[in-house]
C-alpha cells in the first residue's frame, strides 16, 4: 500500500509539470487571440501614455500559481491515503521552491527586459459576460497574469519565504504527521496559490478570488487546533471581520466595472489616464465624484485585510494558529495584500482628495495605538502580533505620505525580519512546550541548542527596532519616516511614527532582554509533549500527545522532568537563511534605481504610476516647494541620523529596565516604574478595551435584537403558522371519526344526504 | 296463460294485458305504484342500512333493484313505451352481474375472517 | 360586507324553500295523513328490526302494516273512480310485507325466501301493468337463478351449527345497527321521493291514444300468417300494405291491403280481424329492444361476461386467513371438543 502511494504520488508530481506544460501550449493557441486584442488596446492606450499597454507574457508563468495548486492536490491526496510520515512537507517543499525558481525566472527576465513590464499572460478565458455591443456592456475576467515590477516584488517574497516556511513546519508540525499534517499542508498550499491569484491577477476579479481564498486559508489555519474553542473563536473572528473589509472591495469592485467598464488593470489605467492628466493640470473638478469613492471603498477591503484601525482586533487573536502560519500568513504575506492593493490601484487612489490622507492617517495612528498595546503584553508571539499591527500601519502612512516605494520596501524587509521573530517565537513555544510568557522564560539564548534560536531573535529585533545602519529594518523604515517628513502636509504624521519607532525599539528589546538572555530560567507551558521524561529529541511518535488533549495542570510537577527541547536542523537553518536574508536586503538599499533596489521596481509599476503628476498637483496647488524640511534639514538626510537615535534610546531604555541588573525571570525594574503611569498600564494590557468596546456597541446591541426578532418570530411569525396548520388538524381530527372504516356509516350519510338533497329539491319546486 | 286464465280475476288481469287497446292509465294510479315503489326502495335502504350481515346488506340492494323496476314499469304502461321494460331487462342484467361478483366477494371474505359481519372490515378507517 | 351578502344569500335560500312543496301532494292523498302515515310507518319499521326482542317486533310489524294500510286507503279516497285493481293491493301486501320480513328476519335462508316472495309478488304487479314478459323473466332470474346463488353462498359462508350450540346465530344477525337513524333517513327519502313523485305528476304527458296496432307495419309477415290461418285471405293472396288514418299522434292502422296472384288487390277492414291479430307485450318488447337499443344489448353482454371473467378470477384466489380468525376458530374448537381425560387421541 505504501509503496504504491509512493509511486502514485511520484507519477502525479511527474505528470503535474507535464499536464501544465500541454496546458500551456494548448492556452499558447488561444492567448495569441488574447495578445492581438491586447495590442489593439496598447495602440489604443498609447495616445495618452505609452506605459499603459502591456505586453504579452509567456504561458510558463503561470507555473507560478499553478505550482502551489499542484502542491495543494498533492497533499489532498496525502490526506485521501492517509500518509503518516513527513511526505506533504516535502512534497510542497519542492513545489513551492519550484515557483519560487519559476518567479525568479519571471523576475529576471523582467529586469531584463525580454518580457515587457508590464504584460499580460492569459491562461485563460474565466468569465466573460456581455449584455450588449461594445465594451461598456461586458465583464471580462481572464485567469490572466499582470506581471509588472510590483508584482516580481510582491511574488519574489512570497514564495520564497513560503518555500522556507514550509521547510520550517516540517519540523514545527510534526506533532501532528497524519491527517492534520496533511490538512495543514493542504490548506499551506491553497493560502499560496490564493496569494498568486491575488498578487499576480490581471483584474480585480481574480484579485478577488485570491483574497476570499487568502481569508479562506487564514481561516483554515487559525482553526487548525479546531478541538480548542479560543483557536475556533478567533477563526470566526477573523473571518467575520475581514467579512466587512471585503463588503468594502467588492463593492469597490463593483463601481470599478460600473464605472471605468472593465475590471482589468491595463483598462481601467489607461481609462484613469485622463484624471491623471486632469489631476497634473490642477483640474481637480474634473475628476467625478465616482472615481474618488473607488478607492475609499478599496481601502475599506485593504484595512480589513492588513489589519488597520478599525478592523484591527482579529490579527493579535489569529495567533492561535500555528506559529508558521502566523509567520506567513500574519506577518509576512498575507496582512501584506492590503498594502498591495493600494500600491497597485495607485494611480486610482492618486485620483481621490481623501483617500491617501485616509490611508495615511488610519497607518500611524494603527502603528501608534498597536506599539502602546505591544508594550504591556506578556506574550511574546502577541507582542509580534501587535508589532505586525504597527509596521503595517507604517507601510500605510508610507503609501499615504506618497512614498510608496518607502512602503513597498518597508514590506519587503518586514517580511523577512518578522518571519523571522516569528519563527524565532515559535521555535520557543515549540521548545518550551507552548510556553510564550516573558515572565517564565529567561536567558533561552544561552541554553545548549538554543544559539541559533538567540542569534535569528537578536536580528529580527535589530531589524523591528530599527538598530542604525547594519539592519534593514532601519533603512526601510527611514525611507517611511523620511517620506512623511518630506511631505508638508504630512509632519504630524511624521512624528507620530517617530514617536512610534522609539516605542517599538523599547518593546521588542524588552522580548529580547527578558527571554533570550539574563539568568536562566524556564516554566514548561501547558502542552506537555509526551516526550517529556524522556531526552529522545526528534523522534516523535504518532501518538505524541497535542496541546489541546494534553494534560493540563500539570504545571510545575512536570517541571522537574521537562526537558527544553531544542530545535533541530530545520529549523535552525531557516532561521540562519533568514537572519542572512534580513542582513542582505540592506544591499538593495545601494542597488538599483537613486533610492535603492525597491525604487527601481516601484518607479516602472502602477505604484509610481502618475506620481509626478501628484507632486506637479501640489506644487501648483501649494505654490511651495514639494519638499519640507526637518528643523531646515533635508527631511530625509535627517532622519537616518534621527530615526537612529530614536532607536537607541528606545533599546537603552529596554536595557535599563529589563536587563540590567535582572535577577528572576518574573520581575524587572519596569515595575517599580508602574505606579508613576497609573492606570495607563492596566488599559494597554487591556489592549485598550477594543474589543470589549466593540462588543458593547455591536455585538450586544445584535445579540439583543436577534433575540427580541427570535421571540418575535416565536410567538407571531411561527403562531400565525401554527395556527395555519392547526385549522386543517383541527378539523381532520374532528371529522376523522365519521370516516370510520365500516361501510354503514358512509351508506347512511350518503342516503341522508341524499334523503335532504331530495327534500330540497321538493321544497323548492314550488 | 291458459292456466292463469282458468283462475277468475287473474283472467282479468290477462285480458287486460292482453287487450289490443288497453285502458289508459288513470294518473291516481300511478301514484299508487309510485308509493309501493318507493316503500319497498325505502325499506331495502333500512335493511341495508341496518342489516349487519354481508349477505343480507346484498339481498337489500336487490330489493332496492326490484323498487326501481316497478317504477320503471309502471312508467312504460303509463306511457304506453316500451323502453320502460327494455330498460328492467338491463336492471336485471345488472343486479345479476352485481350478485356473480358480489357474492364471490363475498365468499373471500368470509374465508379470510370466518365473519359475514360488515363491520369487521374496517381496515380503511381514518 | 360578504359576510353578510352570504348570510342574506343562506337565509334567502331558506326563505326560498318553502313547505308548499310537500303540501303538493294533495291531489293524490291528504298530505297529513300521508306523513303521518309515513311516521308512524317508520316507528314501526324502527320496531320491527331485529334487536332481541320479538314482542316489539311483531308490534312493529303491525305498526308499520297499518301504516301501509293508511296511506292504501288515503290514495284511494281521492281517486275512488279510477281504483287499481284489486290484485293490486295483494300483490302490495305481500310485496311490501315480505321485504320488512326480509329485513328483520334473522336468519339469511329465510331472509332470502321471503325475498324470493317479494320477487313474486312484484311479478304480479308486472302482471297488472301488462308486462307480462318482464314479469315471467323476473320469476326466472331472480327467483330462479340469483336467488339459489344467494341461498348457495348463504350455505356456504355460514358456520355450520355446532353441536354445543345448535341454533345459535351470529351477534351481527340478530342485532341491528343504528335503527333509528337509518329509518329516520329511510323515511325522509320515502316521503320526500314520494312527494316529488306527486309533485311530478301533474307535468307528466297525458298518455298518447293506444294504438300499438301501429307496430303491426313492421311486422307484415305477422299479419299475413294469421290472417290466412283464420282464412280471412286466400292461399295466393299476400299482405300488400296498410291503410292508415292518421290521427293525432301515431297513425293508427284502417286496415290490411292484400293482393292475390293476379295482382288484384282488396283491403281487410279491422272489424274483420281475427281475434289474434294483435301485437303482443313480448313483439313490442323486442321489437323495442332490437331495434331502439341494439347497442344497449352489447353493452349488457359485455357487462355479465366481464362478471363472468371476474367471479372467476375472484374465486381462483387462494385467501389468507387472518390471525385474528385463525384463533377464534380454534377457540370455537376448543370449546366444543370435549375434554378427553386421558389426553391420548
Amino acid at each position: 500500500m505504501g509503496f504504491m502511494m509512493t509511486l502514485s504520488t511520484i507519477l502525479a508530481t511527474l505528470a503535474s509539470p507535464i499536464a501544465a506544460l500541454a496546458q500551456s501550449e494548448a492556452a499558447h493557441a488561444a492567448s495569441q487571440e488574447a495578445g492581438h486584442a491586447a495590442e489593439h488596446v496598447a495602440h489604443a492606450a498609447e495616445k495618452i501614455e505609452a506605459i499603459a499597454a502591456p505586453g504579452v507574457g509567456p504561458m510558463w508563468l503561470l507555473l507560478i500559481p499553478v505550482l502551489p495548486l499542484v502542491g495543494f492536490v498533492l497533499s489532498a491526496l496525502c490526506a485521501a491515503f492517509r500518509v503518516k510520515s513527513k511526505l506533504p512537507a516535502w512534497l510542497t517543499v519542492l513545489c513551492l521552491g519550484a515557483s519560487f525558481a519559476v518567479t525568479l525566472g519571471m523576475y529576471l527576465q523582467v529586469s531584463s527586459g525580454q518580457i515587457a513590464n508590464p504584460s499580460v499572460a492569459t491562461g485563460f478565458e474565466w468569465i466573460k459576460v456581455a449584455w450588449g455591443a461594445g465594451d461598456a456592456h461586458s465583464i471580462i475576467a481572464n485567469f490572466g497574469l499582470y506581471i509588472d515590477s510590483l508584482t516580481c516584488l510582491w511574488m519574489l517574497f512570497v514564495t520564497g519565504l513560503a518555500t522556507l516556511i514550509g521547510l520550517y513546519a516540517s519540523e514545527y508540525m510534526a506533532g501532528d504527521v497524519g491527517a492534520g499534517y496533511c490538512r495543514f499542508y493542504a490548506a499551506f498550499n491553497l493560502f499560496v496559490f490564493s496569494m498568486s491569484c491575488l498578487v499576480m491577477g490581471d483584474n480585480l476579479l481574480l484579485l478577488y478570488l485570491g483574497w476570499e481564498g487568502v481569508g479562506l486559508c487564514s481561516y483554515l489555519l487559525i482553526g487548525y487546533f479546531y478541538k480548542k474553542p479560543s483557536a475556533v473563536e478567533a477563526g470566526k473572528k477573523a473571518f467575520i471581520v475581514n467579512r466587512i473589509g471585503d463588503l468594502g472591495l467588492a463593492l469597490g469592485l463593483m463601481l470599478t466595472a460600473v464605472h471605468f467598464g472593465s475590471i482589468e488593470y491595463s483598462v481601467i489605467f489607461a481609462k484613469a489616464q485622463p484624471y491623471l492628466a486632469a489631476l497634473s493640470e490642477g483640474r481637480l473638478g474634473d475628476i467625478p465624484a465616482v472615481v474618488q469613492l473607488i478607492p475609499v471603498l478599496l481601502m475599506i477591503g485593504a484595512f480589513g485585510k492588513s489589519a488597520q484601525l478599525p478592523l484591527y482586533v482579529w490579527l493579535p487573536d489569529a495567533m492561535e494558529g500555528p506559529t508558521p502560519v502566523s509567520a506567513l500568513i500574519h506577518a509576512a504575506t498575507m496582512v501584506t495584500a492590503g498594502v498591495y492593493l493600494v500600491a497597485r490601484a495607485y494611480p486610482l487612489f492618486l485620483l481621490s482628495e481623501t483617500a491617501l490622507p485616509i490611508v495615511a492617517w488610519t497607518g500611524a495612528l494603527t502603528a501608534l495605538l498597536a506599539a502602546t498595546i505591544g508594550m504591556a503584553q506578556f506574550d511574546i508571539k502577541r507582542i509580534m502580533a501587535y508589532s505586525t499591527v504597527s509596521q503595517l500601519g507604517y507601510m500605510f502612512a508610507g503609501l499615504g505620505v506618497l512614498t510608496s516605494t518607502g512602503a513597498a520596501f518597508h514590506v519587503f524587509t518586514h517580511a523577512f525580519f518578522k518571519a523571522m521573530l516569528f519563527l524565532s517565537c515559535g521555535a520557543v513555544m515549540h521548545g518550551f512546550a507552548g510556553q510564550l510568557d516573558l515572565r517564565k522564560l529567561s536567558g533561552v539564548g544561552s541554553m545548549p541548542g538554543w544559539r541559533v534560536v538567540g542569534i535569528a531573535m537578536l536580528v529580527g529585533c535589530l531589524n523591528l527596532a530599527g538598530f542604525p545602519v547594519i539592519t534593514s529594518g532601519y533603512w526601510s523604515k527611514d525611507m517611511i519616516l523620511g517620506g512623511a517628513f518630506a511631505n508638508p502636509h504630512m509632519v504630524a504624521i511624521g512624528w507620530i511614527l517617530l514617536i512610534t519607532a522609539g516605542l517599538t525599539a523599547y518593546y521588542t528589546f524588552r522580548v529580547y532582554f527578558r527571554v533570550f538572555v539574563g539568568p536562566k530560567y524556564f516554566e514548561p507551558g501547558d502542552e506537555v509533549h509526551g516526550h517529556a521524561g524522556d531526552d529522545h529529541g526528534h523522534d516523535h511518535g504518532h501518538d505524541h500527545a497535542h496541546a489541546d488533549h494534553g494534560d493540563r495542570g500539570h504545571g510545575h510537577d512536570a517541571h522537574a522532568h521537562f526537558h527544553p527541547h531544542a530545535p533541530g536542523w530545520a529549523i535552525n537553518t531557516v532561521l540562519a537563511i533568514l537572519a542572512v536574508a534580513a542582513f542582505a536586503v540592506i544591499g538593495l538599499r545601494f542597488v538599483g534605481g537613486h533610492e535603492g533596489w525597491v525604487s527601481g521596481l516601484i518607479e516602472h509599476s502602477s505604484a509610481n504610476y502618475g506620481g509626478h503628476a501628484m507632486y506637479a498637483a501640489a506644487a501648483s496647488h501649494g505654490g511651495e516647494h514639494a519638499h519640507a524640511t526637518f528643523f531646515g534639514y533635508d527631511a530625509h538626510q535627517a532622519m537616518m541620523y534621527v530615526s537612529g537615535v530614536v532607536g537607541f534610546i528606545g533599546i537603552a531604555v529596554a536595557f535599563v529596565l529589563h536587563y540590567a541588573g535582572r535577577t528572576t525571570a518574573a520581575k524587572s525594574r519596569a515595575d517599580a516604574l508602574l505606579p508613576l503611569v497609573g492606570p495607563l498600564a492596566k488599559w494597554a494590557q487591556g489592549k485598550w478595551y477594543v474589543d470589549e468596546l466593540y462588543n458593547a456597541i455591536i455585538r450586544v446591541p445584535l445579540l439583543v435584537a436577534a433575540h427580541v426578532f427570535h421571540l418575535i418570530d416565536k410567538a407571531i411569525v411561527d403562531g400565525i403558522v401554527d395556527l395555519f396548520g392547526w385549522v386543517p388538524k383541527f378539523t381532520g381530527s374532528s371529522l376523522r371519526p365519521s370516516q370510520s372504516g365500516v361501510l354503514h356509516g358512509y351508506a347512511l350519510s350518503m342516503a341522508g344526504g341524499l334523503a335532504v338533497l331530495v327534500l330540497i329539491v321538493v321544497m323548492v319546486m314550488r | 296463460m291458459n292456466m292463469l286464465a282458468s283462475i277468475p280475476g287473474v283472467l282479468d288481469a290477462a285480458v287486460l294485458a292482453q287487450a289490443s287497446a288497453p285502458a289508459p292509465m288513470a294518473q291516481s294510479q300511478l301514484a299508487h305504484y309510485m308509493f309501493i315503489s318507493a316503500a319497498l326502495f325505502a325499506i331495502g335502504l333500512i335493511g341495508f342500512l341496518t342489516r349487519r350481515n354481508l349477505i343480507i346488506m346484498f339481498l337489500c340492494t336487490e330489493l332496492m333493484f326490484q323498487a326501481a323496476g316497478v317504477a320503471l314499469i309502471a312508467f312504460s304502461r303509463f306511457h304506453m313505451n316500451m323502453t320502460g321494460q327494455t330498460f328492467v331487462i338491463f336492471i336485471l342484467t345488472v343486479a345479476a352481474a352485481e350478485a356473480a361478483m358480489a357474492l364471490a366477494l363475498v365468499v373471500l371474505l368470509f374465508r379470510r375472517r370466518e365473519s359475514l359481519n360488515a363491520e369487521e372490515f374496517s381496515e380503511m378507517k381514518g | 360586507m360578504g359576510c353578510r351578502v352570504s348570510v342574506h344569500g343562506v337565509s334567502g335560500f331558506l326563505l326560498f324553500l318553502n313547505p308548499a312543496g310537500l303540501m303538493g301532494i294533495d291531489a293524490f292523498i291528504n298530505p297529513y295523513l300521508f306523513y303521518g302515515a309515513v311516521v308512524l310507518g317508520g316507528l314501526g319499521i324502527a320496531m320491527a328490526l331485529p334487536r332481541g326482542g320479538k314482542t316489539a317486533q311483531i308490534v312493529g310489524a303491525v305498526v308499520a302494516a297499518l301504516a301501509g294500510v293508511l296511506v292504501l286507503v288515503g290514495l284511494g279516497i281521492k281517486s275512488v273512480a279510477s281504483l287499481p285493481n284489486i290484485y293490486f293491493y295483494i300483490f302490495s301486501a305481500i310485496g311490501l310485507g315480505a321485504a320488512v320480513r326480509v329485513i328483520s328476519h334473522p336468519r339469511p335462508v329465510y331472509a332470502a325466501l321471503y325475498f324470493i316472495l317479494t320477487v313474486l309478488s312484484s311479478a304480479g304487479l308486472f302482471l297488472l301493468l301488462s308486462a307480462e314478459f318482464m314479469a315471467m323473466a323476473l320469476i326466472i332470474v331472480y327467483a330462479g337463478a340469483i336467488l339459489i346463488t344467494y341461498l348457495f353462498v348463504i350455505m356456504l359462508a355460514t358456520q355450520a351449527p355446532s353441536e354445543a350450540r345448535p341454533e345459535e346465530l351470529a351477534e351481527y344477525d340478530t342485532v341491528a345497527r343504528e335503527p333509528i337513524a337509518a329509518t329516520t333517513a329511510g323515511f325522509v327519502l320515502l316521503a320526500v321521493l314520494t312527494s316529488l313523485a306527486f309533485n311530478g305528476m301533474s307535468t307528466l304527458n297525458p298518455p298518447p291514444p293506444g294504438t300499438p296496432d301501429s307496430v303491426l307495419v313492421q311486422i307484415p309477415r305477422k299479419v299475413e300468417r294469421v290472417l290466412r290461418g283464420y282464412q280471412v285471405i286466400q292461399k295466393d293472396e299476400k299482405v300488400e300494405g296498410f291503410n292508415r288514418v292518421s290521427g293525432d299522434g301515431v297513425a293508427a292502422i284502417e286496415s290490411v291491403i292484400v293482393k292475390n296472384a293476379e295482382g288484384k288487390t282488396r283491403e281487410i277492414a279491422k272489424e274483420a280481424w281475427p281475434e289474434e291479430l294483435r301485437v303482443r307485450n313480448v313483439e313490442q318488447l323486442g321489437l323495442n329492444l332490437l331495434q331502439d337499443h341494439p347497442g344497449s344489448i352489447e353493452i349488457a353482454g359485455v357487462i355479465l361476461l366481464m362478471a363472468m371473467l371476474g367471479a372467476v378470477v375472484l374465486s381462483r384466489r387462494q385467501v389468507q386467513i387472518d390471525e385474528d380468525a385463525k384463533r377464534r376458530h380454534s377457540q370455537t374448537l376448543a370449546e366444543t371438543t370435549p375434554q378427553a381425560p386421558g389426553g391420548a387421541a
